[in-house]
């Protein structure tokens, strides 16, 4: 026993205490978070304001001024205003699902639509419709839109509405762009154009073709005499045509419950993804371990002083921990990260019990087959033809996962569910899912997965035994299977 | 005193292949055996049946008075043939490993490992990592992973295999050094030299069978020497071996080097003939050759039907030796 332990912990420290694991296993989830708190720091800092002129050469006639309105500051702080209340209240309706209090909530929807609202005090400066636009935009590409000493009404900004934009005949469409008359009597309108001066942040540029847009829409509305006749303002017929918002609901036996439909997808993956990474980071260091003893001869020696079923106990418990510390490090990584965002309602704990449950059944299914292909062959190359079954279960729940995720209980996942060797990963993706199995399925399946454990534990035993000391010719399937059967 | 290993009509077959077959032999407690035989004659596979790592089918072990060597692992030392080492693992670490595995005390592993370092001549090794020393070292470590937990009994395979004739001789001192503690050894080599150097004992096998087995002075008497070299001081003439051709007693006269290989009639009497020879011609030295291992071993192996080539046994990790008369089948 004692001897048993001596081995775990020495393949345990040997996998463990290498720079390839603390880099690659550990530290990848410590990088990420590392990126991503990052970002959102840099995201954070308070960037200097621009400044400066947006020049509008409105063809159409009737834009420059809408344009003007659209960019004033009551109109810009309207905006602002509007943006607030909405995330606001978005962020309250989740806050009362998750049980936050509303002082969190304002905070995160300060801090959200800081990022929404725009970044920039802007005039606009209206020029002659007949003016050359080759012109007007010569000097754009001097402004250095960062430095400082610049002229803080400097043009940054150039908007050319074109009279197609407006007034959508024939004639104007063809000269504006290729936007030709439409079908069915609606005719389409040219589109327009803004020229920027290098370097203008991404989210600017796009508020001005926003605004400048709108303002196009508003003129176009206030030029139809449809609408003149009927006595309308743009605001109006803006109002008649906004699409509504559904919510979405899902009732549940507990009432009715807002989705959070992306991270609810994203459980049963993500569950599935920790299992099989615990699962196989443990069982593809057991084959190189087991194949690196073979291969250096050292295995003979250890048999000097331990039996290959103390070694194989060993080096299988001495691998599981390296695994249960993976499934520690990212299940705990993240619920961390569900904790810190307030998500934590939609993770069951029971889930988390079940995890370490099915990991242990299928960490020892993949365990015992890798230890006796690890036995068996003489080098890493020739471990991969004895790789297929393993490989099978590595795939089958990529494939499966589809279908078991969009019906969990259907007859086909039902039957999954019982299949050994993949069962785990099954029942793990179908626990997780908004229909949970019926209850007698759990126990059935973790039965199925203890019984397979046995089987692939004993098989690996007798392998393991004779194929420790084998070398020369690796093994096919067969003479395994005969292995098994002879001892 | 009782046998430290004892074995009864041990036979194993891998598949077809007959291993071992009906072995008998007894190891008695403090001696120093030495196993030979040819390549494939099965020596492996005894000492892993010894060793309880592959089963035998029939037949009788026991191990230190136990039926099972898994029962004595931990008075047990064993350094097998195919012997290796962890290349990352640091020497102090591997053998503080492989001290703890065989149930030394962990707090009393790690100052074993170094004591033992230092004894063997390779002190301040203990921070390095296996795959940097050289073969010889790797070597030495084996063996103290063999024998850090203070073995009763040590077996060996393949001891000499592979070294230089320095690391040879240290690997022969370690040896003598536990055979002095009064450990039993039983170890196999197809270096006849060195068995000849260290064994008290010798049990040799050939095709899974025993052919062999016991004392080196059994030996020696058993297998009569009849070869006498002389060195006559006209430089071995013609005439000089015409002259001892026609004693009574001599056989044949081959000239050799400076010196003529004399082969004696069955029943000479050697005393009287080194006188006789000492009167015939001038002698600068009369030397009775005495029998070697070698010379049994080829004669064994021989006389079974195997037909042997010296070169087979004279493998790169034996030393020459110098032996007139191998390469006639000799009296059986």
């Amino acid at each position: 026993m004692l001897k048993t332990i001596h081995v775990a912990w020495r393949e345990f420290c040997s996998t463990v205490l290498t720079k390839g694991f603390i880099i690659g296993v550990l530290m990848t989830p410590v990088f990420i978070l590392i990126v991503a708190g990052g970002i959102a720091l840099v995201t954070r800092l308070p960037k200097p304001r621009l400044t400066g002129s947006v020049a509008v050469i409105d063809q159409a006639g009737g834009v420059a001024e809408r344009i003007q309105s659209r960019f004033s500051k009551e109109a810009v702080e309207r905006e602002h205003r509007a943006i607030t209340e909405k995330v606001t209240a978005a962020m309250k309706e989740k806050a009362a699902i998750a049980g936050v209090s509303e002082q969190q909530a304002d905070m995160a929807a300060g801090l959200a639509t800081s990022q929404l609202i725009g970044k920039a005090d802007l005039a606009v400066e209206v020029l002659a419709p007949d003016t050359d636009v080759s012109k007007a935009k010569a000097g754009l590409a001097d402004v250095d839109v960062h430095d400082k000493a610049r002229d803080p009404n400097a043009r940054i900004a150039l908007a050319v509405v074109p009279l197609g934009a407006i007034r959508a005949d024939d004639k104007a469409a063809g000269g504006a762009g290729d936007n030709g008359a439409g079908e069915g009597g609606t005719k389409k309108y040219a589109d327009f154009e803004v020229f920027t001066a290098p370097r203008v942040d991404p989210d600017i540029q796009r508020g001005i073709e926003i605004k400048v847009a709108a303002a196009i829409v508003d003129a176009r509305i206030a030029a139809d005499p449809r609408v003149q006749s009927a006595g309308l303002t743009p605001e109006q017929v803006r109002a008649l045509v906004s699409e509504p918002e559904g919510k979405m609901l899902t009732v549940t036996k507990t009432g009715d419950k807002k989705g959070i439909g992306e991270l609810q997808m994203l459980i049963p993956m993500a569950f599935m993804l920790l299992l099989l990474m615990s699962v196989m980071t443990g069982g593809q260091y057991l084959l190189t371990t087991t194949v690196e003893e073979k291969a250096s001869r050292v295995m003979e020696v250890l048999l000097s002083a331990v039996s290959p079923m103390q070694l194989m106990v060993g080096k299988i418990c001495g691998q599981m921990c390296v695994g249960l510390l993976i499934l520690l490090v990212y299940s705990g990584a993240g619920v961390g990260g569900l904790a810190v965002f307030k998500y934590m309602h939609i993770l069951n704990p029971m889930l988390l019990v079940y995890l370490v449950l099915f990991f242990f059944i299928a960490f020892f299914i993949i365990a015992s087959m890798m230890a006796a292909a690890g036995s068996a062959v003489s080098e890493m190359r020739e471990a991969q033809t004895l790789m297929s079954p393993i490989m099978v279960i590595i795939m089958l729940p990529w494939l499966l996962w589809m279908p078991i995720s969009r019906s969990p209980n259907s007859l086909f996942s039902t039957v999954m569910s019982f299949v050994p060797g993949i069962n785990p990963f099954v029942m793990m993706i179908r626990l997780c899912g908004s229909e949970p199995p019926p209850t007698w399925q759990i126990p059935v399946s973790i039965l199925i997965g203890l019984l397979s454990v046995l089987f692939c534990a004993w098989a690996a035993a007798k392998i393991f035994r004779i194929g420790v000391l084998m070398y020369g010719k690796p093994p096919n399937l067969r003479t395994l299977i005969r292995w098994v059967r002879m001892a | 005193m009782p046998d430290a290993i004892v074995a009864r009509k041990l036979r194993k077959t891998f598949g077809p292949k007959l291993a071992v077959s009906d072995l008998d032999f007894n190891i008695p407690q403090g001696s120093l055996c030495g196993v030979i035989g040819p390549n494939g004659a099965g020596k492996t596979t005894t000492i892993r049946m010894i060793m309880s790592i592959i089963f035998p089918d029939s037949g009788e072990l026991s191990v230190l008075g136990k039926p099972s060597a898994v029962e004595s692992k931990d008075r047990i030392g064993y350094l097998p043939e195919e012997r290796g080492l962890y290349k990352k693992m640091r020497v102090g670490a591997f053998l503080t490993y492989m001290a703890k595995l065989k149930g030394v005390d962990p707090g009393a592993a790690s100052k074993k490992s170094s004591d033992w370092l230092e004894r063997t001549d390779l002190p301040g090794v203990a921070r390095k990592r296996c795959e940097e020393l050289s073969k010889g070292m790797q070597q030495k470590v084996q063996f103290i992973a063999a024998v850090i937990h203070e073995p009763e009994l040590l077996i060996l395979d393949e001891v000499f295999s592979g070294l230089d004739p320095v690391n040879r001789r240290l690997m022969r001192e370690l040896i003598e050094e536990q055979s002095r503690a009064g450990r039993t050894i039983l170890f196999s080599t197809h270096g006849m030299y060195d068995a000849e150097q260290l064994c008290d004992r010798i049990l040799m096998i050939h095709r899974g069978q025993k052919v062999l087995d016991c004392t080196l002075g059994e030996i020696r008497a058993r297998f009569d020497p009849r070869t006498i070299v002389a060195e006559t001081l006209d430089g071995a003439s013609i005439d000089a071996a015409e002259r001892l051709r026609s004693l009574p007693g001599v056989e044949s006269v081959e000239p050799g080097k400076g010196s003529l290989t004399l082969r004696l009639a069955e029943g000479a009497d050697v005393p009287e003939i080194f006188g006789r020879l000492a009167l015939a011609c001038p002698m600068r030295r009369i030397e009775l050759k005495q029998v070697t291992l070698e010379d049994v071993f080829i004669d064994l192996v021989q006389a079974s039907g195997e037909t042997l080539r010296r070169e087979d046994l004279q493998s790169a990790d034996a030393p020459p030796r110098p032996s007139g008369r191998a390469e006639e089948p000799a009296h059986a």
